[in-house]
């Protein structure tokens, strides 16, 4: 099918896209990396009347890797993210969680603004920034506005984001990941390279001495996708490893992932099994992440 | 069918909050995408609304029909809206207990039959989103309150209508 008309805009600056916002409202929708609008468009599921394309907003990508934070800008493709060996020093579960994202041409294409605004729970990048406790950016015509991805994403695709806001971009504070004694994973399970993953994991752990086969972990970081309504940060599983090695605290770990788990079936996947998944995954991403903290 | 349920805490007394729960144009600027609320009678409202999960938006031009208004106890409503290639039907019900405290405790129960485009995203999608929008309609309405914007009762019930569900 072809998608309902609707009028295309294509503003050059973030200043000229939120004033199209401001006038439009939810008549608009906006269009980033569009590996997923044009398909529900297509399909005539939604029809917006304006599509706003972000994709010449030159200001709205790019990445800085800084001595206390990083920075990700919201039309940054996945491919981007998936090859900065500089983030990946600093914060590897940002390029980990891309580089999974479905096959090479959506990872051209895709950005983290626009996963992070359609807020599958199933997505990457939602999950990650949850674990991460970054901060996501949002502007508008006469408002800017920081808000931690924890209290962005409050039900299924849905956000905490305005008619008239944009997402501009996500920083991470480097302060809690000392990259010589933190380690990061993302693990995913899916049935097929361009499918949502049925379930996913992100972890971070920083230890005590890395150079010890069982540090003390100091602090723990741990959610999951696809097993809630959002992405399911789980602080359960975080006060069960921290101050004690990986060994003591991983079973109750994922313990709590289990306790934390709601997800809604799916025809290849009952709920019982993902709420198993989210236990396995849980223990799967702290045992990459352990191994990287202690390389 | 689908059905919705769930509480709200107010810090006011439900004789206050009554006048915001029936008056239209308080409910126009708490209702979640809506864009005006016309009173046809005074029993009976229409409006537009878009309301969706992600960017499966559609508007519905909905009609509201009140079946009971037991002032400051009880609320019933019909509703219908209807989008290109979607539609539902509503019979939402809300109470209103006071607290020890002169607040007021608020109830409210949903039961929805939905045809359509959005029909197919599921109870559990179409709960998450409406939860919340529901807490969004309450806080706001209760945000209203608390600035103590001007309120006026302009409903009443529709005499010997009766709550009903057309599946």
């Amino acid at each position: 099918m072809k998608p309902a008309a609707f009028e295309y805009h294509r503003p050059s600056s973030v200043g000229e896209a939120t004033d199209l916002l401001a006038d439009l409202g939810h008549d608009a929708e906006l269009l980033a990396g569009n590996q997923s609008l044009g398909i529900i468009m297509a399909n005539r599921l939604a029809t917006p009347d304006h599509l706003v394309d972000l994709g010449q907003v030159e200001e709205l990508s790019g990445i800085a890797v800084r001595e206390d934070e990083v920075e990700v800008g919201a039309m940054t493709t996945h491919r981007d993210l998936e090859f900065a060996d500089d983030l990946r020093e600093a914060i590897e579960m940002i390029p980990e969680s891309a580089e999974q994202i479905a096959g090479p041409s959506v990872r051209n294409r895709g950005t983290v603004g626009g996963s992070v605004a359609e807020a599958d729970p199933a997505g990457n990048y939602p999950t990650a920034f949850v674990a991460l406790d970054a901060d996501l950016h949002l502007t508008s015509a006469d408002d800017e506005r920081t808000i931690p991805a924890r209290d962005f994403f409050v039900a299924y695709m849905f956000t905490d984001l305005g008619p008239e806001e944009l997402v501009t971009g996500v920083t991470v504070d480097r302060e809690p990941f000392p990259a010589e004694r933190t380690g990061m994973a993302f693990e995913e399970l899916k049935r097929g390279a361009q499918t949502f993953p049925t379930v996913s994991a992100a972890a971070a752990l920083r230890v005590d001495d890395p150079e010890r086969d069982d540090p003390t972990i100091e602090e723990a970081r741990v959610a999951l996708a696809n097993v809630a309504d959002v992405p399911l940060h789980v602080p359960g599983a975080e006060d069960a490893l921290e101050d004690d090695t990986l060994d003591a605290g991983i079973d109750a770990a994922a313990e709590a992932a289990i306790e934390a788990a709601d997800p809604s079936p799916e025809m290849h996947a009952d709920e019982e099994w993902k709420v198993e998944l989210a236990g396995e995954y849980t223990r799967r991403s702290l045992r990459t992440a352990h191994e990287r903290a202690t390389r | 069918m689908i059905e919705f349920s769930g509480d709200f805490e107010s810090e006011h007394p439900p004789d206050e909050l009554w006048n915001y729960f029936t008056d239209p144009e308080i409910l126009a600027q708490c209702a979640p995408g809506c864009d005006h609320i016309e009173q046809e009678s005074e029993s009976e409202m229409s409006a537009t609304v878009a309301v969706g999960v992600g960017s499966v938006k559609p508007t519905f031009d909905v009609d509201m029909v009140v079946v009971e208004a037991d002032r400051p106890h009880k609320l019933v409503m019909n509703a219908g809206g209807d989008a290109s290639r979607n539609s539902f039907e509503t019979v939402a019900e809300m109470t209103l207990e006071e607290r020890e405290d002169g607040g007021t405790h608020v109830d409210w129960h949903a039961e929805a039959a939905v045809s359509g485009l959005i029909a197919s995203l599921g109870q559990r999608a179409l709960g998450s989103v409406a939860d919340r929008l529901v807490n969004n309609f309450f806080q706001d309405l209760e945000d209203l309150a608390d600035e103590g914007v001007p309120a006026e009762s302009k409903i009443s019930e529709k005499p010997e209508a009766t709550a009903t569900l057309d599946e």
